[in-house]
């Protein structure tokens, strides 16, 4: 497996407001890779600077020190007007919040991407309907968001995102908000839809079940300023049934070792 | 519109802000005086003769005589207007039915252009100051009524069920909980009414008075004197701005114990 | 808050017994109403308060003599005009300067001293200026109605949700298709509560303008039916009716453009 995207040193840290004295570093010389068609995840304890290493990576935000490389090639900057959000729809990015239009119903959320990126024909359509029978989203096409449920509502937004068939996605704990049962239900349709494609994947969370449940690999974030405190295999094969991953041999010393690893 | 930035901006950027405003003020008086000379002070008075007599008629006190005028006719119109406009909802919130009731006769009076009636009011109170106070008050009440109805529906439930739970009598509940809940509103609403009826005064003055800046307006255009027609102008724009420093102080005093928030919009 | 039902949601949950109780609520006090107005126009006389009955007869015979109708025209022409003028610079201008944060800042000053400039104070002048055509109606309606646009719809931008830009971003959408489809539609809302507040001001403006020098409109019957006779209330019963009417077709065009919200709540003031 050759490695999609290089994570090199990276660091940042926030422009101060009063004085000049620069800043703490929220992340630090923080470096990881990943393979193409990978599944990873990301564990942190809350204020571990997360989000923050996302939107570096999706390039909403700027890093003040490092690189990223997306297929070898550098694609860091340090000025925010150079920054280009996406780079160019190589990199998908599902929020923690759904970020759904509240004027565009279900289907049309879903086609807001291609719509966009002028891609809107009876293929990308068909792909559409597809995906929305698939996370059993079929007969709420004409809903509105704010008829949805908070489950339904992430659906939408993932398979948003999935529909435009970015190389990367990057997933900041899309299921925190919703409840512990919807959430379970969310991760298989998540799975399922992971094993038709195999995108790469890195999706973070500070849910230590999720990160085992879903991901291939584990990495554990240190708290502020933020790097790589360690780095677990998931020895639990695929296909995994999500309901039951704490029955499933490998899980118990795997969340053991993950949990001693999280601070 | 006010601070889009992050509240405390280096030195150098409040500089270059300063800088920004003086060349913005500089660039407006140069397109006025252009004005003036490309069509003669006939028709555009100067920037300096206007500011000449308005520093002449203050001194005279013929400016300032006036000014209060119209500031007592616009005070007296909001304090009649208003006070009633805040009570009333206070009032309501115990009777939805009565609010009800109520809703399409003050969305009438609310939506009825009030200065277009200023002929009527002359009629009714004279061409005295009691007609133009009349104005403004139409004007000030449903504009406070309807902010602050909208402020005491917005208001949290649970605060007013804690009080309760707490033993506050309605009374009590109305002046300690729904009332301070209410005042943003109360006071955006004020912002909006407040220029409005001293504009309203002024157009009550234009049109019958022998007082008042309105007149001074109207009277420097019958005599085709354009400077005196901008000086009083001025007074009236003078008179708003300052309207609008008291109101936001004032504001800013009732609610000390808020945490610091960017400024509302002045109006809308 | 141009809209009952708010209310009336809150009061028809528990019964509709008590709908019936806002309904006669409602005749009673119109006919109370009348009366008072009749009992005035009894005991002050015709002069004060023209009776309602008269007034009714009144408004017929000038319905029918179709004088009315050119009045109304002649007013809501200038209106019109100087409501869509400044309605469509209202909207520009912001969009422009949302691009710099700089020149916002810069402009902001002068933009809120010259809002408080008493527009119609400035008819004198522009007569003196453009004579007694519509031209100087159009302008001082032009600017009223210019302030208040900007201001809503300038609040409006600051009030988009930045992570849906963001989102949009990602995806790949341009900032012409982000202004377009995000920002445009995040502040209709506010546009539309910028354009009710305008409306009735644009033709309070016009018909002020008419009161100083007109030769047609509504503002110049009342103006004449001040001195003449006591017919000035018929006219301003017209006025609301018409103000009324144009604010209730606005309604449903936002009703409309908006029907994707939750519920239809009013956010103005």
């Amino acid at each position: 497996m050759t490695a999609l995207l290089d994570i090199n040193k990276l660091g940042k840290r926030f422009p101060t407001r009063h004085g000049r004295e620069p800043s703490s570093w929220v992340i630090k010389d923080l470096s990881f890779s990943v393979a193409d068609g990978e599944f990873l995840t990301i564990v942190g304890p809350s204020g571990a600077g997360k989000s923050t290493l996302l939107n570096i990576i999706a390039q909403t935000d700027t890093a003040s020190a490092g690189e990223i490389l997306l297929n070898g090639t550098s694609v860091t900057t340090r000025d925010p007007r150079a920054l280009k959000p996406g780079i160019d729809r190589r990199i998908g990015y599902v929020t923690q919040d759904d970020n759904l239009l509240p004027w565009r119903s279900t289907l049309d959320n879903v086609l807001f991407a291609l719509d966009v990126q002028g891609k809107l024909n009876d293929e990308s359509r068909g792909r559409a309907r597809q995906l929305i029978q698939a996370v059993g989203l079929a007969g709420f096409e004409k809903y509105y968001p704010h008829e949805l449920s908070g489950g339904m509502r992430k659906r939408t937004a993932l398979i948003r995102t999935l529909v435009y068939d970015p190389p990367i996605i990057l997933m900041d704990e899309p299921f925190a908000a919703v409840d512990a049962q919807t959430r379970t239900q969310l991760q298989a349709d998540l799975l399922r839809l992971w094993d038709l494609g195999r995108k790469t994947i890195v999706f973070v969370t500070h849910d230590i079940t999720e990160a085992i449940a879903l991901g291939d690999r584990a990495l554990v974030l240190s708290k502020q300023p933020s790097r790589i405190a360690a780095e677990h295999a998931i020895p639990i094969p695929r296909p995994r049934n999500v309901k039951d991953i704490f029955a499933l041999p490998g899980f118990a010393e795997t969340y053991e070792k993950i949990r001693a690893d999280v601070q | 519109m006010s601070k889009i930035t992050a509240p405390s901006p280096s030195r150098a950027i409040r500089w270059r802000r300063h800088l920004d405003h003086a060349l913005v003020f500089a660039i407006i008086v140069a397109l006025w005086s252009l004005a003036t000379w490309r069509f003669g002070t006939y028709w555009v008075s100067s920037p300096w003769a206007v500011a000449i007599r308005f520093v002449e008629t203050i001194a005279s006190g013929e400016l300032i005589r006036h000014a209060g005028y119209t500031l007592a006719e616009a005070a007296a119109g909001t304090l009649i207007g208003g006070v009633p406009a805040v009570l009333l909802p206070l009032f309501l919130r115990r009777h939805p039915v009565m609010t009800a009731i109520l809703d399409p006769f003050m969305i009438g009076g609310y939506g009825a252009p009030k200065l277009a009636f200023a002929p009527l009011f002359i009629v009714w109170f004279g061409i005295g100051m009691e007609s133009k106070i009349a104005l403004v008050v139409s004007v000030v009440f449903f504009i406070v009524y309807f902010a602050t109805l909208n402020g005491v529906r917005a208001l949290d439930a649970k605060l007013v069920q804690a009080a309760q739970i707490f033993g506050a009598s309605e009374h009590q509940v109305a002046r300690h909980i729904v009332l301070p809940g209410a005042i943003p509103s109360i006071f955006a609403g004020f912002r909006i009414a407040v220029p409005y009826g001293i504009a309203a005064a002024v157009i009550a003055e234009l049109i019958s008075a022998n007082r008042g800046l309105g007149y001074l307006v109207q009277n420097g255009a019958m005599n085709f004197d354009t400077t005196g027609v901008f000086v009083a102008v001025l007074m009236a724009t003078l008179l708003v701005q300052a309207a609008t420093w008291l109101m936001n102080a004032m504001e800013a005093w009732l609610l000390r114990w808020r945490p610091p928030v960017e400024m509302m919009e002045a109006g809308t | 808050m141009t809209d009952v039902p708010a209310t009336m949601a809150d009061v028809g949950k528990s019964a509709t017994s008590r709908k019936w109780l806002v309904y006669g609520g409602r005749a009673v006090l119109t006919v109370l109403l009348l009366l008072g107005w009749e009992y005035g126009a009894r005991t002050l006389g015709p002069l004060f308060f023209a009776p309602p009955l008269e007034t009714a007869q009144r408004l017929w015979a000038l319905a029918l003599s179709g004088q009315m109708f050119s009045d109304i025209v002649a007013t809501l022409r200038v209106a019109v005009a100087g409501f869509v003028i400044a309605g469509i610079a209202g909207v520009i201008l912001p969009f422009l300067l949302r691009r710099s944060p700089r020149a916002t800042e810069a402009v902001e000053p002068a933009i809120m001293f010259t809002m408080g400039i008493p527009k119609y104070a400035l008819a004198p002048w522009l007569i003196l200026w453009f004579g007694i055509g519509d031209m100087p109606k159009l302008v001082v309606v032009a600017l009223v109605v210019f302030y208040i646009v900007f201001i809503t719809t300038f609040a409006g931008i600051r009030c988009v949700d930045r992570r849906l830009i963001s989102m949009a971003r990602v995806i790949g959408a341009s900032e012409r298709r982000i202004s377009r489809e995000i920002i445009w539609t995040s502040l209709l809302p506010f546009f539309f509560t910028g354009l009710k507040i305008a409306f009735p001001r644009a033709v309070s403006a016009t018909i002020v303008g008419e009161f100083l020098v007109s030769t047609q409109g509504i503002g110049r019957y009342i103006e004449g039916a001040r001195q003449v006779s006591n017919t000035t209330g018929v006219f301003a019963g017209v006025v609301i009716a018409l103000v009324l009417v144009i604010n209730a077709i606005l309604n449903s065009i936002e009703r409309w453009a908006l029907r994707w919200r939750p519920v239809e709540r009013d956010m103005e003031l």
